[in-house]
């Protein structure tokens, strides 16, 4: 049996007669980071904030370390640590008393003091007040206040917004030693290379519904099936209608087929012909996603 | 919760030491002008206009009365509607009760610190400034014809307390009510603006006398009388229980809240279309 972190079933949130998300079903399990990839407005904060209690939901139910979100709150925020994606802080206060202040309510006692590890490791000044930090250093605090607590899940939204290339990357480390510290990790982005390297599954959201999940090795295994087939004369036609091939492309001496499978008869049915090259191509992860965002491709994974 | 009140405390440590310090220039000002000016407010006694402010100036009970009891107030609860609703609808709309929710904490217990800061803070203000009226009123005392002491004078500012403490909790369950807080800053303050002149006015109009008791300003006495004896216990009791019940009310509301959301209670189960 799978030890599951997060279970949403049929969550659903509408605000008024606005659809915020719709009967979204998914389960992370412990120890994964998981990335939640949707564009601005797909329903990725709403899901977060019912995780975390910040509202409940229309219907269906969220839990976390088996515990419902709505009636065991309190008890599951221990064990979280959360960065959100609108970050708010008390700009008069300077960063090191907010991580006191955040230490303080949170009683935990076995961390005392590793957000000043945090800090160093992402030369944050934590003498200065907040009021006078850039937008990537107050991303700054509100990573370091997300992993100070040694949570057992981080719920990170956007962890890297705002933030330079250097740091980011700092970031993504920190969240690749959460994983092996045997930590779970939800990971809420747009930036479709940082879910690539750091996330174990993604889930894709769309229009507030759970459109796929899939491993992340498994989105990417399909970028060897895009070929590129290159004719001494024009291609032929209706020789490659197998079931998991889709045309994209033909033009007067080539077509390009993305093969999800039968492989093995599209190499056979072009063999038929005079072949003169064949290309294969790298399909991004944003390639990937833009198939499930777009309007034709309707089809759930889930 | 604790921790909480403490943080939520040292929020407003520069609120309470600023506006306590501003407001000892009131006393300063409005009691330590008074023997120049006494004998002009005995003139002035029975204007209307003064009347339908709340003011009765013929003695110095009389003006002390209008002005520490009754104006002080006014401008206190300014503080705690600002704070009232800035402590929950404020910090809900830029984010920073977000943070605050994701914590292991209880609504209630957020609510409890916060109402509990508000509270505390009207005090500490209170106390400063009954004390700067007591050392005032000292420097005075052998200038004027009173019969009143020192310790009338702190106990008399003290005494309008309940009424910030009703419009602070009725600030605070508005912000955990309206859609945002420009609406609970809004309603708030048409309580007490209301309720200022309604009373004054339902005093001396026949017409508005049965809403009376719709007034907060009607439990508040700024006669000299008052300061002299203290408030009508039955007054204050009123006041307190209108404090206590808008924040239960508050804790209710803040409970069910769907925060981030902006939205009235009736629209927060959510439709599905």
């Amino acid at each position: 049996m799978k030890n599951f972190v997060i279970e949403t079933r049929d969550l659903t949130v509408y605000y008024g007669t606005h659809r915020g998300i719709l009967d979204v079903n998914l389960s992370v399990e412990k120890g994964e980071v998981f990335g939640f990839l949707g564009p601005n407005g797909a329903g990725k904060t709403t899901t977060q904030r019912v995780l975390l209690d910040v509202f409940p939901p229309t219907r269906g139910q969220a839990t976390i370390f088996g515990k419902d979100c709505q009636n065991d709150g309190v008890d599951i925020r221990q064990h979280i640590g959360y960065l959100p994606g609108e970050l708010a802080l008390y700009a008069n206060m300077n960063a090191a008393d907010f991580f006191k202040m955040y230490e303080y309510l949170r009683r935990d006692k076995k961390t005392n003091g590793y957000w000043k590890e945090l800090a160093d490791r992402l030369d944050l000044d934590t003498s200065r007040k907040i009021s006078q930090f850039s937008r990537g250093n107050k991303q700054k605090v509100g990573v370091v206040a997300a992993f100070m607590n040694k949570a057992d899940l981080l719920i990170l939204d956007e962890p890297t917004g705002g933030l330079d290339p250097l740091v980011q990357k700092t970031v993504l480390e920190m969240v690749r030693e959460a994983k092996a510290d045997g930590r779970t990790v939800f990971f809420s982005s747009h930036i479709l290379s940082e879910v690539q390297a750091v996330c174990d599954r993604v889930g894709i959201i769309r229009d507030g519904q759970l459109v796929a999940i899939q491993r992340v090795e498994d989105l990417f295994a399909q970028r060897m099936n895009r070929l590129t087939l290159i004719f001494e004369g024009p291609p032929p036609e209706g020789e490659f209608n197998f079931d998991g091939v889709t045309e994209l492309e033909k033009t007067r001496q080539s077509i390009t087929l993305e093969v999800r499978e039968n492989l093995p008869l599209v190499l056979a049915a072009a063999s038929q012909h005079d072949v003169k090259d064949i290309e294969t191509h790298n399909i991004s992860l944003e390639e990937i996603f833009l198939t499930y965002y777009s309007k034709e491709e309707g089809g759930s994974l889930v | 919760m604790f921790r909480l009140l403490v943080q939520e405390l040292k929020f407003r440590r520069n609120a309470i030491i600023g506006w306590g310090l501003g407001l000892c220039f009131f006393p300063l000002m409005y009691i330590g002008i008074y023997p120049s000016v006494a004998e002009e407010m005995a003139g002035l006694a029975d204007l209307e206009i003064y009347q339908a402010m709340g003011m009765s100036l013929g003695t110095f009970g009389d003006w002390i009365g209008s002005i520490m009891i009754v104006m002080l107030p006014l401008i206190i609860a300014i503080y705690a509607i600002g704070n009232g609703t800035g402590t929950l609808a404020g910090e809900e709309e830029d984010g920073r009760l977000e943070m605050l929710v994701t914590l292991p904490l209880p609504r209630w217990q957020i609510v409890t610190a916060k109402a509990l800061a508000l509270v505390i803070s009207t005090v500490l203000i209170y106390l400063i400034v009954s004390i700067a009226s007591w050392l005032v009123f000292l420097g005075i005392e052998g200038q004027i014809e009173t019969e009143l002491a020192g310790l009338d004078m702190f106990s008399a500012v003290m005494s309008s307390w309940p009424i910030v403490f009703a419009v602070s909790m009725l600030a605070m369950f508005l912000a955990s009510f309206c859609s945002n807080r420009r609406y609970a800053t809004i309603i708030s303050t048409a309580i007490l603006v209301v309720s200022y002149f309604g009373s004054n006015l339902s005093a001396s109009t026949p017409l508005l006398e049965p809403f009376e008791p719709f007034f907060l300003f009607s439990y508040l006495d700024g006669t000299g009388k008052a300061v002299a004896e203290g408030q009508q216990l039955w007054n204050v009791m009123v006041l307190l229980t209108i404090g206590v019940v808008a924040f239960e009310l508050t804790l209710i509301f803040f409970q069910i809240r769907k925060l981030t959301v902006g939205a009235w209670p009736w629209q927060r189960d959510g439709v599905e279309g």
